[in-house]
């Protein structure tokens, strides 16, 4: 239902000297930067799918999702969502989709939430019925009832991103696009709103596309990621598949008895490697799982030394994508700005 | 003192850097001479006085009153900003006195103003408008204190508008109220002495008068002799009362935020 | 149409809903207009209080014109007060996408987000003042002027709009185009007066280029048969509509400049 392809957008920015002699300069002679946000992407998503759209500040979501909402023109390259083109047919595409972004509210900001969603249900004409069953539905699982009557500006950030989320699902979109919906937020509202989230998608097959700088948002919502850095594609693939690649190392921590005794037994020289723990009483060693076996590393620290409690630590998705972008910097193909005037 | 007058000169370079704002301010400025000059001219066709006006004292005073006028005002949109976003709770935090701040902030905009915006209208107005300069030095030495009050009462007077953003929502609607007062009462339209009696003897009893009508009266004539001396004498007493009102009042808002929380 | 008539309606509500909580409010601001109305006004009658005329137009004439700028601009003030915000509270903190994702027109969406209460006392005093005016005025009232009347009316509030779209659209492009919007606003100014007491250049000015002359001036002209303008006045719901068509073309360039740069 949403297919990119090729997908490029070049911003101008106009180039500026610090200070009022940059500024006069700049009236009559003005330099171009251009600033590559994306560089040629393509990925097509399925109704239904829950999709995680993940890469560094400013690696370029935040600009894809803008293109496929249709707020943005691409450059060049081809996008569809339902088969209509976005940034064409902008409000024909608006009715179908539903969007958030983290950074800032799309409730109006001086009534109170109740007449937002009343407004957005006149915007959207939606029927009463579905209104107000989606309405007391909503209200329920997100807890909205004590804010409904409170204009959005006295709203904390967690209240008002939860409000936000079913202003999103409202008229019951068929994708919805999610930049960051839980920056800033506390631990039990992002449980919350995973959880909503989910429950949407799987009531009413609702495609997700969501950024987020939170890995445990990914692994709780999505079934798919997709990997982006400086405006390219890294990875498009399975939640479980690229554990599989590039989560064969795995970690185990020791509790010992005394730590200052510690050294590598000689058995897993050159296979394990120890990493640095702060705590005063804890070892850990990380190792590939393909070549050693989490057997034998346990048994061979168990016949060295006194160990109090081991714990195997999960192959996380955070530390897979943290050393898919540190790979990514240390090739150093970095040179997206390219001037011109 | 060194304080506040560093952050008059902070404020007098913002102030550069904001250049739309100083075109719009000129060319607006530059229409209202031009609707000055043919309105009047207009009026003074079938005429030569008008209560014993003629056509250059009275573009003279209305030039004059509409340069002044544009220094009446103060920070009181500044305050009740700061009012509305809680500023002033962290500003009296700070080792300044809020009123000193905000008036130095205020003469830092109006040395601004007066080298950017009156200046080049002055010269404007007297090459194209042939205005009149005073005749003796001490009129001009009389205007220029009198200007100066003048616009030290408007600023007070701004500020106390400005202090109500504590107990109304609507800050806009005031300012247009207030600026309507000014305008109206300062005698910056029209020379006081038009106005029907009544509305005369009671724009005498207000602070209005003192802002623009007085100074600008000493500086076209209309005011001569121990009545000049007088004019200053009653803008005094408006200055003082002024700011007698602006301490008690700001005492009082004070306490409101440390007591209500703002 | 009908969609977006009810639309704005429901929109209209929810403002008035919040205008009715802070009822102090509202007519602070209702009265401060109609204070600063009545000031100008009243500059007008003390200068005639020593005069007769000024160019053959007599008080009651000026306050007549008057009266229309002030009814038009009423309903600028009123229904599109929000244009002048559009670089501020839109563009500079990001908040357009917001309107770029609904399936409305975003030039509605910004227009209905506000229903400017200040506007009603700007619109109580413009029928004040008509209504003080036009008795005065050597003419004969019957249907066919009053509808002309209230055409020459919405003609002039629809000038106002078009101009201040105009120059808000700029916004697009640089941000924050207040500036000028407020600059160009100014010289509605003008308009107060007949503008035959202006040089040609002036006249020809807010004429031809930005034509506040038909947001009073002209209109009034119609009623006043001495203005020798009669005829020429009849042109002006042709300049609103000219107007409003020029802007929105230019208002939708803006959209699309701003959807390929996206700031
Ligand atoms: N309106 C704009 N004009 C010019 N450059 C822009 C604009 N918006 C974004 N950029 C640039 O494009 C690049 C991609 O930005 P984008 O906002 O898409 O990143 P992002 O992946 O969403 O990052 P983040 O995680 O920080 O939100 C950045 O280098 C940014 O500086
Ligand atoms: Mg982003």
């Amino acid at each position: 239902m949403i297919t990119v392809e090729n997908l490029k957008k070049e911003y101008k920015l106009v180039k500026r000297d610090p200070g009022l002699k940059g500024a006069i300069k700049s009236l009559f002679n003005r330099k171009y930067e251009t600033k590559h946000a994306v560089k040629g992407i393509d990925f097509s998503i399925e109704q239904g799918e829950t999709v995680g759209y993940i890469g560094a500040n400013g690696a370029g979501k935040s600009t894809t999702i803008k293109m496929l909402t249709g707020i943005l023109t691409p450059t060049s390259g081809k996008v569809t969502v339902n088969g209509l083109v976005p940034y064409e047919n902008r409000q024909k595409n608006a009715v179908n989709i539903g969007v958030v972004f983290g950074q800032r509210t799309q409730l109006f900001w001086d009534i109170p939430v109740r007449e937002s969603y009343n407004l957005l249900k006149h915007i959207y004409e939606i029927p009463e019925h579905e209104y107000e069953e989606t309405i007391g539905m909503f209200t329920e699982v997100l807890n909205l009832e004590p804010l409904l009557g409170i204009p959005v500006r006295q709203l904390s950030l967690g209240q008002k991103m939860r409000c936000e989320l079913a202003a999103a699902f409202l008229h019951r979109p068929s994708v919805v696009y999610l930049d960051e919906p839980t920056i800033g937020l506390d631990i039990a509202v992002k449980v919350k709103i995973r959880k909503f989230i989910k429950e949407m998608n799987q009531r009413w097959g609702t495609t997700v596309l969501l950024t987020t700088h939170d890995m445990q948002d990914i692994e709780e919502i999505c079934d798919r990621i997709i990997i982006i850095d400086g405006g390219t594609i890294l990875y498009d693939g399975g939640l479980d598949e690229i554990k599989k690649q590039f989560g064969q190392k795995r970690v185990i921590h020791f509790e010992l008895a005394d730590k200052e005794k510690f050294v590598l037994p000689a058995s897993l020289d050159g296979q394990v490697e120890l990493l640095p723990n702060e705590e005063e009483t804890k070892v850990s060693l990380s190792f590939d799982h393909e070549t050693v076996k989490s057997s034998f590393v346990i048994s061979e620290m168990m016949s060295m030394y006194e160990i109090g409690d081991l714990n195997i630590a999960d192959p996380k998705i955070e530390t897979i994508v943290e050393e898919l972008y540190n790979k990514q910097e240390q090739g150093g193909k970095h040179e997206e700005i390219l001037a011109n005037s | 003192m060194r304080k506040y007058w560093q952050i008059a000169k902070g404020r007098m370079q913002e102030n550069t850097a904001y250049s739309a704002w100083y075109w719009a301010g000129t060319v607006s400025a530059v229409m209202r001479l031009l609707i000055i000059y043919f309105f009047w001219q207009a009026v003074y066709a079938n005429q030569t006085t008008i209560q014993n006006i003629n056509l250059e004292t009275m573009l003279t005073y209305i030039v004059i009153a509409m340069l002044l006028q544009g220094f009446v005002g103060g920070v009181g949109n500044e305050l009740a900003e700061n009012i509305k976003d809680g500023q002033v709770a962290i500003q009296l935090m700070r080792p300044y006195d809020m009123i000193f701040k905000l008036f130095a902030v205020d003469v830092g905009s109006k040395i601004m103003y007066l080298i950017q915006g009156t200046i080049p209208m002055v010269l404007i107005a007297y090459f194209f408008m042939d205005l009149s300069f005073p005749k003796s030095p001490e009129t001009i030495i009389l205007f220029a204190l009198s200007a100066l009050i003048g616009i030290w009462i408007g600023t007070f007077f701004d500020f106390l508008v400005g202090v109500l953003a504590f107990w109304t929502v609507n800050v806009w609607g005031v300012r247009v109220l207030k600026e309507s007062l000014i305008t109206f009462f300062s005698g910056a339209l029209v020379p006081i002495t038009l106005f029907p009696d009544w509305l005369r003897i009671i724009t005498e009893f207000l602070p209005f008068q003192a802002m623009v009508y007085l100074p600008v009266s000493i500086y076209s004539g209309l005011i001569t002799g121990t009545e000049a001396y007088m004019a200053l004498g009653i803008q005094l007493f408006w200055l003082v009362s002024l700011y007698v009102l602006v301490r008690v009042i700001w005492t009082q808002a004070i306490k409101q935020i440390t007591i209500f929380g703002g | 149409m009908r969609r977006y008539t009810r639309l704005y309606w429901e929109f209209a509500k929810s403002h008035m809903k919040v205008m009715m909580e802070y009822r102090i409010d509202f007519l602070i601001g209702v009265f401060s207009v109609m204070l600063e109305q009545f000031a100008s006004i009243f500059f007008v009658k003390v200068v005639f209080d020593h005069i007769e005329q000024i160019n053959g137009w007599s008080f009651y004439e000026i306050l007549f014109i008057y009266g229309i700028a002030a009814t038009g601009r009423s309903i600028h003030q009123i229904f599109f007060d929000n244009l002048w915000t559009l670089g501020w509270q839109y563009i500079r903190p990001g908040k357009l996408d917001r309107l770029l994702i609904r399936p409305v027109n975003p030039l509605f969406h910004v227009v209905a987000d506000r229903l400017h209460q200040d506007g009603f006392g700007q619109l109580i005093i413009g029928l004040i003042i008509l209504g003080t005016a036009i008795p005065q005025l050597d003419l004969v009232w019957g249907a066919a002027e009053i509808g002309m009347l209230v055409i020459m009316i919405i003609s002039s509030g629809l000038i106002f709009v078009a101009i201040n779209l105009f120059f808000a659209t700029f916004s697009f492009w640089m941000i924050d185009s207040l500036p000028i919007v407020w600059a160009v606003f100014n010289m509605s100014d003008f308009a107060r007066y007949p503008l035959t007491i202006y040089h040609k250049g002036i006249r020809m000015f807010l004429t031809w280029v930005v034509p506040y002359g038909f947001t009073a001036f002209y209109p009034a002209a119609y009623f006043i048969d001495k203005s020798g303008y009669k005829e020429f006045a009849l042109w002006t719901p042709v300049a609103a509509i000219v107007c409003c068509v020029i802007a929105y073309a230019f208002w939708n360039r803006g959209l699309k400049a701003f959807a390929s740069t996206g700031s």
